[in-house]
């Protein structure tokens, strides 16, 4: 469909192309172009914003049925709604420990994660191409890959339904690992060099040089670590039972379950998904910047 | 040899690469080697583990349903990465060609990338819900009975669409970065040689940007194979009739609701080698490629 439209237009702007001559006539076009292409973006926005845009209102209204255009108007139920999903059905406690184990995974992933970096651009030692193909390998080794012989190894280490089997599994990243070490070799060498002179250590120098420098990618890559485990659902799934250890995403089917028994079920699974939403997209607005800068350098 | 590899303790060296290897070692290279052990046996968590040699894979091959499995994964896959693909392109271009508000737009349409898969899926299942769902009359008036929660080409297209829009905004990050790292004098070559727009997408931008798409086809099929796994649960649970029963979905009921460890982990072991080849893929086509990357 927008491949279409985009063609429709771009004929278009070819006949008015062939038509125009003089400066003021081809500056009238480009503005009538440029018009065209904010409505075309403007209209995408509004397809992809949409179905939250219809989950943010249901989320205001009291049954949350709503089955035709006419029906999406705000309810005036928005505060009563978060109120009962939060702490009427206990809401509160699953994004906590969503919260918990995402702030956990990303501090532990990027502390782990510098120091590897750290010896793998700033350290001579035998055998050092090894050790980075050993932690890129890990690529190779997703989540859906293993999580059955991972359920066996944690239930035999007894450490079901705990804090540890959704945090310390995900300690360590290639991801972070490569980023990192691709941000560090573009720092000038010379400063290592005259660090070493002035007799600065390696962890004095990841300290006050390195981490200082990174900002900008740390920010990015904490965000991007931060969306991977907010949004983590298999793994929590399976590996947690305890319904006071469970997080917002699998929280979000017993909310339906818990709801489905009263009339206001929808507008209550919708209330869920907002506040599920919520903490990610936050960061992504507000750290878009870094996020961008971080992503171009992970494709390298 | 580097001039930045100043430091020479070894000791050191291994200390700080401790933690790293070791969950490495632990949670993932020692549950991946597990998994082809464990797929050699009939393995529950009530009886005991009995050594079946290469019985596992003797069923896997055998059966229909799994192969009905791996054939919808390939397919759902192929129409996610064909569809966020095309649809990312375009929202980029677009982007790309506007003068002012660049970054704006940018935001309000790579935000998807945060949307937690969990409520892509449960947002999609109420709009559009059979029974209640907002654009359930207004499709049916057009003459579509619509009916996925026991119409399996329907319920794939639902899901597929679900996955499609939550994917979009992660490819137009990486799109948008590439286009915007072509060379202006290019742009205004094309437009001096009376290229139309479209032309100029199809034939300069998109040779240019191409190891980049490589890039988004290989996340992209992974992202199709294995994290829609939360849209398959909430949405379909792998039905109707086996219609959106991914192979990730099929491993995990294999595994949580038949507790066959064993069958489960014959399954994990084909999954491993279907992303070695996709990497591997990659790693062969973007070497290719590298020409253009410049």
């Amino acid at each position: 469909m927008l491949g279409s439209l985009l063609t429709a237009l771009t004929a278009a702007v070819e006949r008015s192309q062939s038509a125009g001559r003089t400066t003021s006539e081809r500056i009238r076009r480009f503005e009538t172009e440029q018009l065209t292409l904010h409505v075309l973006a403007a209209t995408v926005v509004f397809l992809i914003v949409l179905p939250v845009l219809i989950a943010a209102l249901v989320s205001t209204k009291r049954a949350g049925i709503v089955t035709s255009i006419g029906d999406l108007v705000p309810g005036g139920h928005a505060l009563s709604n978060y109120r009962r999903a939060l702490i009427g059905l206990e809401f509160w406690r699953f994004m906590l420990n969503s919260f918990v184990m995402s702030v956990a995974v990303v501090v532990g992933k990027l502390i782990v994660s510098l120091l590897a970096a750290l010896v793998i651009v700033y350290y001579r030692f035998p055998y050092k191409n090894a050790v980075f193909l050993f932690i890129l390998f890990t690529l190779l080794l997703p989540v859906p890959v293993r999580f059955v012989p991972l359920y066996r190894l944690t239930t035999e280490l007894g450490m079901n339904n705990t804090f540890f089997a959704i945090t310390v599994p995900y300690l360590a990243s290639a991801t972070t690992v490569f980023i990192l070490r691709q941000h560090f070799l573009s720092i000038p060498a010379s400063l290592v060099e005259t660090a070493k002179v002035d007799g600065v250590g390696p962890l004095r120098f990841l300290w006050s040089v390195l981490i200082p420098m990174s900002r900008a990618v740390l920010v990015g890559v904490s965000v991007i670590m931060f969306v991977y485990t907010w949004n983590q659902y298999l793994w929590p799934l399976v590996i947690i039972n305890a319904e006071s250890l469970q997080v917002a995403q699998v929280g979000l089917n017993l909310l339906r379950g818990q709801a489905s028994t009263g009339e206001v079920a929808w507008s209550m699974v919708m209330t869920g998904s907002i506040l599920t939403l919520l903490p990610p997209l936050a960061l992504l607005v507000l750290f878009r910047r870094q996020l961008l800068e971080t992503f171009t350098i992970q494709q390298k | 040899m580097s001039t930045r590899e100043v430091f020479t303790d070894r000791l050191q060296a291994g200390v700080l690469l401790l933690p790293t290897m070791v969950v490495s070692m632990v949670f993932l290279y020692y549950p991946t080697v597990r998994a082809v052990g464990l797929s050699f046996y009939r393995a529950s968590l009530a009886r005991g583990d009995v050594f079946v040699g290469l019985e596992n894979y003797r069923r896997l091959a055998g059966s229909s349903e799994y192969l009905r499995s791996v054939l919808i994964s390939v397919l759902f896959a192929a129409c996610v990465v064909v569809g966020v693909m095309a649809v990312a392109l375009c929202i980029s271009f677009l982007i790309h060609e506007i003068n002012v508000g660049k970054g704006v737009y940018l935001v309000a349409v790579i935000w998807p990338y945060a949307l937690p898969p969990a409520v892509a899926g449960l947002v999609f299942l109420f709009i559009a819900h059979p029974n209640i769902g907002i654009f359930t009359s207004y499709i049916e008036a057009l003459g579509v009975d619509v009916n996925w929660f026991s119409n399996g080409p329907q319920a794939f297209v639902v899901v597929l669409i679900a996955a499609v829009w939550k994917q979009v905004g992660y490819n137009v990050i990486f799109m948008t970065a590439a286009l915007g790292n072509v060379p202006e004098s290019l742009t205004e070559t094309a437009e001096l040689d009376g290229v139309s727009r479209t032309q100029r997408l199809l034939r300069v931008y998109v040779p240019i940007i191409s190891p980049t798409l490589v890039f988004l086809v290989i996340m992209n099929t992974i992202y199709g194979f294995f994290r829609t796994f939360p849209m398959v649960d909430l949405m379909t649970k792998g039905g109707p009739a086996g219609a959106t029963n991914i192979l990730i979905y099929d491993l995990y009921r294999t595994a949580f609701q038949f507790y066959e460890f064993g069958f489960a982990s014959a399954k994990s072991v084909v999954l491993f080698i279907a992303v070695g080849l996709l990497m591997y893929g990659q790693f062969r086509l973007s070497d290719k490629y590298a020409y253009y990357g410049g």
